[in-house]
């Protein structure tokens, strides 16, 4: 007889969420010094962000990182933004809960999970002992507000330090939040610029300022008036539905039967719709959606999910550049001769709606390169790491994108930009930094890609044949005078200016140039014989 | 008096002639171009592909290819440029009576044209770099014309010599090639100029070398023998090939020719007798389609069948030389070239490849110079034993 092994005596606890993330701070990009400088400096600017153009103001955000006295890898970072404020019965919780979110909403931001910025704060808090400080002032209000906070890790909630009110006679409106974590500049310097510049190329009409811990400041000044679509906050869509969310909808939607809760539950399900798809799904339309058991919810969200014939899902909750935005970005930062840019129309996986932009720049001062320089941003964040599994990557790819189809031979500058907007983007990690490759989303953005490098190409065609037709007229017209004037000598009768300029005028006739084309080929062409 | 009073008048006459056809060829051009068209030389392709061997004629001739260079064509622009360039340079030589020399051409015609692109850069090239360029360019000009360079009064070095019994008109003068002492005649550059006046030979013998030329005559071959006797001093040049086919082709003497026993040798015969490659052009006035090959034959070191060989088994070890590979390789050129695949000369190529022997004139004239000019040639002549 074996010895049966007695079983382990097994601990049980509970963890709350601000304890779970700061022990697995890497799955939120504080896996180190450098990182976590980095990625700080990331999370307050996306909040200053969608506290601004979400609401149709043109963003201005200034952004210090110092360094402290005291410790040498010690570094505040103070971020400020002209947006819509945080009331101040929420800035507590805002700043010293995890979880605590105004972004839990079927709309498209750059926040999601109501963590950013207290991963920051957290990480910060325990590495330096430091509270957060912030300054806010919503739209309207006569007063600022400030706060100094630090997080109860144990029970997930805010202390408050120090609380005080000013007054606000310059009606100021927006947030000033500074932290100080551990941090290491010099490793995260190179990457926060990329950032930066990166970001600035999105918000092409934003106002941002940038002082480093060297003291050098930075500034890109907006060059556009125009700020893009803002998201409209949806219902969920049919087809993204899963038991939980059914569960929460018939508790927060009050309806009696199945085919009212359908009606006021979701996006696009009209009376009609619900009727044709409460047939094919086989249930009793007059069912108290209240009553339904477990396995009665399970069938209805998975034939919500498998009914065809729902509308697409809207796409109002997007909030895409749009291309003159990516146009005007692209041309300001990185100076190309050409940009082109698309935005496709709306399109879903999975019940979520997406768009796909791409933008391209060609030429300027983008230098060449064996492979397209990639700007990968998802809602308009910019996504700087893991770029080569990211799905953009996998599509722009030389090794499966064909671009010499499009006259662009590598080494060559050009820079790709790949944007996806959507309620629910399919990152592959918490780190927000590359997103899967989900079918619908690949297709989209090849579809898009090409679309954009097709008129690279006409661009480049029209470019080589006007440089072929420059170079043709240099060589005739510097060889005009020597057949000029050995005609002129050896037929005696015709002098060699008359033979230049019938020389020329056949020229302009092969060409098929008029006079003020040819002009514009030759002016300042200059040519003179040695003998 | 001025210096044109002492010019001959077959040169003035030869002169007015290509600058009437320099003037007719090019208002063509210049009436393309009136016409508003692209200006087009049309050239028949000098290339080793547009090289046909006309067996019937037994000539190498250029092709029917043709090239058509035009100014407006990116590629071709610079080469039209050249031609013009060449050809105003060539017709001013001729306008002013001049006698320039291809390098003369060369560097006449060599200047830099400077250009600024739009945008500022400043380039500077030269119309053309190496005589080479220039060269094919004459070249051009000869066929788009129609005249050869000695018609055209261009001179180039020339290395032919002749002596024999016979008087000519050149420049005006009277030149008896039999009173020339030690020294020789030196073929001129423009032998269409030459008048022949009278003569008294019954066959032409050119040799290759110098050095056996010089023993022929000091001896007096040519006079026992009733000889014109040229040598072309290795690869012959155009004013000697074309002096030798006058003299064939004017005066019905046989020609014969003696050169080395090697692959290098029967190319000299072979450009006397169809043309070379590179000048295929001019065959149709410098070749002699008659031109017969005395030897050194292989046959002549070996025997062959019922032929009993002139060098003795001693002599052959004396005088052979091996053959190198670049003289293999040669003769396995040769045998493609379908010239030289008449049955004679399979029968050379085929004992030379199987040999690997060689051998120079001068081994004749070892083994006694008498020997060669009374026993070999009178006896190879008289019985018929050469390749045609
Ligand atoms: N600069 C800001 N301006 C206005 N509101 C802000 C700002 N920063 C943070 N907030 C508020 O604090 C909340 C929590 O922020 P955060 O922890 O970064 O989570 P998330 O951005 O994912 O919602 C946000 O949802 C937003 O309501
Ligand atoms: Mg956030």
């Amino acid at each position: 007889m074996s010895k049966v092994q007695e079983p382990l005596r097994e601990k049980y606890r509970s963890m709350t969420p601000s304890q779970f993330f700061y022990e697995h701070r890497e799955l939120a990009g504080f896996g180190s010094p450098s990182r976590a400088l980095y990625q700080t400096i990331r999370e307050l600017v996306e909040n200053a962000l969608d506290a601004t153009d979400v609401y149709g103001i043109m963003p201005r955000i200034v952004i210090v990182v110092e360094k402290l006295e005291e410790r040498q890898d010690f570094y505040r970072i103070t971020v400020e933004d002209n947006g819509i404020g945080i009331n101040p019965k929420y800035v507590p919780q805002a700043f010293g809960q995890v979880l605590f979110s105004s972004k839990y909403k079927l709309r498209q931001a750059r926040g999601r999970f109501g963590l950013g910025a207290k991963m920051a704060i957290l990480y910060g808090q325990i590495k330096t002992g430091k509270p957060v400080e912030v300054y806010t002032s919503p739209i309207g209000f006569t007063k600022i507000y400030y706060y100094k906070l630090k997080i109860d890790i144990e029970r997930n909630k805010p202390i408050i330090l120090s609380y005080a009110e000013h007054d606000n006679k310059t009606l100021w409106h927006g947030t000033r939040i500074s932290v100080v974590i551990e941090g290491d500049w010099s490793r995260a310097r190179s990457r926060v610029y990329e950032y930066i510049k990166r970001t600035a190329i999105a918000t092409p009409y934003a106002d941002i300022v940038f002082i480093d811990p060297e003291g050098n400041m930075i500034t890109y000044w907006h060059s556009i008036e125009k700020l893009p679509r803002p998201p409209k906050e949806v219902k969920p869509h049919p087809h993204g539905v899963d038991i939980e969310q059914l569960k929460r909808l018939i508790r927060d939607v009050k309806a009696k039967t199945l085919i009212e809760f359908l009606v006021s539950a979701f996006q696009g399900v009209g009376k009609r719709t619900a009727e044709a798809f409460l047939k094919w799904a086989g249930l009793n339309p007059s069912l108290d959606p209240h009553r339904l058991n477990d396995s009665l919810l399970g069938e209805l969200a998975r034939k919500l999910r498998e009914y065809p014939k729902f509308r697409p899902p809207s796409a109002e909750s997007l909030s895409p550049f749009g291309p003159e935005i990516i146009e005007a970005g692209l041309r300001a930062i990185l100076h190309p001769e050409f940009v082109v840019a698309v935005s496709r129309r709306p399109k879903a996986y999975e019940g979520h709606p997406f768009i796909i932009e791409v933008g391209i720049a060609y030429g300027g001062e983008i230098p060449l390169s064996n492979e397209p320089i990639l700007l990968r941003y998802a809602n308009k964040i910019p996504l700087l790491y893991d770029e080569k599994s990211d799905v953009a990557w996998k599509v722009i790819d030389p090794r499966s994108f064909n671009w010499k189809d499009y006259m662009v031979v590598f080494p060559a500058p050009v820079a790709v930009l790949t944007h996806i907007a959507s309620t629910k983007v399919p990152y592959k990690g918490v780190g927000k930094e590359s997103v899967a490759d989900v079918p619908e989303i690949e297709h989209e953005l090849r579809n898009a890609l090409r679309e954009a490098a097709r008129k690279l190409r006409l661009y480049l065609l029209q470019k080589k044949r006007e440089e072929e037709a420059k170079r043709r007229v240099i060589t005739f017209v510097k060889y005009t005078p020597e057949v000029a004037k050995g005609l002129a000598t050896i037929l005696g009768d015709i002098d060699e200016k008359t033979v230049q300029e019938m020389l020329l005028s056949a020229m302009k006739r092969r060409l098929r140039l008029d006079d003020e084309e040819f002009a514009k080929l030759v002016q300042g062409l200059e040519v003179s014989i040695e003998e | 008096m001025s210096i044109e009073e002492y010019i001959d008048k077959a040169d003035i006459e030869a002169r007015k002639r290509a600058l009437q056809v320099f003037r007719e060829r090019f208002r063509e051009i210049l009436e393309q171009i009136k016409r508003g068209e692209n200006p087009t030389i049309m050239l028949p392709k000098r290339t080793l592909a547009n090289t046909i061997y006309d067996e019937r004629r037994k000539l190498l001739l250029l092709g029917p290819e043709k090239l058509s260079r035009s100014f407006f064509d990116l590629h071709e622009s610079k080469k039209f440029m050249q031609t013009l360039l060449m050809a105003r340079i060539i017709y001013e030589a001729l306008e002013r009576n001049e006698y320039p020399t291809i390098r003369d051409l060369y560097y006449r015609g060599k200047h830099t044209i400077i250009y600024r692109e739009p945008g500022g850069r400043k380039h500077e090239e030269n119309t053309w770099d190496e005589q080479r360029e220039s060269d094919s360019v004459i070249r051009d000009i000869e066929v788009f014309t129609g005249l050869l360079r000695e018609e055209m009064l261009i001179l180039s070095k020339e290395k032919g010599k002749v002596v024999g019994n016979m008087r000519i008109r050149s420049g005006g003068d009277v030149i008896d090639l039999s009173k020339m002492g030690h020294g020789a005649y030196a073929i001129e550059p423009t032998p269409d100029l030459i008048e022949f006046v009278d003569v008294d030979a019954e066959y032409v013998l050119v040799v290759e070398k110098d050095a056996v030329f010089q023993q022929l005559h000091r001896i007096g071959f040519w006079r026992k023998h009733k000889a014109i006797l040229i040598t072309s001093a290795g690869q012959p040049d155009r004013a000697t090939r074309r002096f030798v086919r006058r003299l064939n082709e004017e005066l019905g003497l046989p020609v014969y020719i003696l050169t080395d026993a090697d692959p290098y040798g029967w190319y000299i015969y072979s450009v006397f007798k169809i043309g070379s490659i590179t000048l295929s052009y001019e065959s149709e006035r410098l070749a002699t389609p008659n031109a017969r090959f005395i030897g050194v034959s292989m046959t002549d070191i070996f025997g062959y069948k019922r032929k009993k060989p002139y060098l003795t088994e001693q002599e052959r070890r004396n005088y052979i030389i091996k053959a190198k590979d670049a003289d293999i390789k040669r003769a396995y050129e040769l045998r493609n070239y379908k010239w030289f695949q008449t049955k004679k000369w399979k029968i050379e190529i085929d004992i030379f490849l199987e040999r690997k022997a060689k051998l120079e004139i001068e081994a004749l004239t070892s083994k006694g110079l008498r020997f060669l000019a009374d026993k070999y040639l009178p006896e190879k002549i008289e019985t018929g034993d050469w390749i045609e």
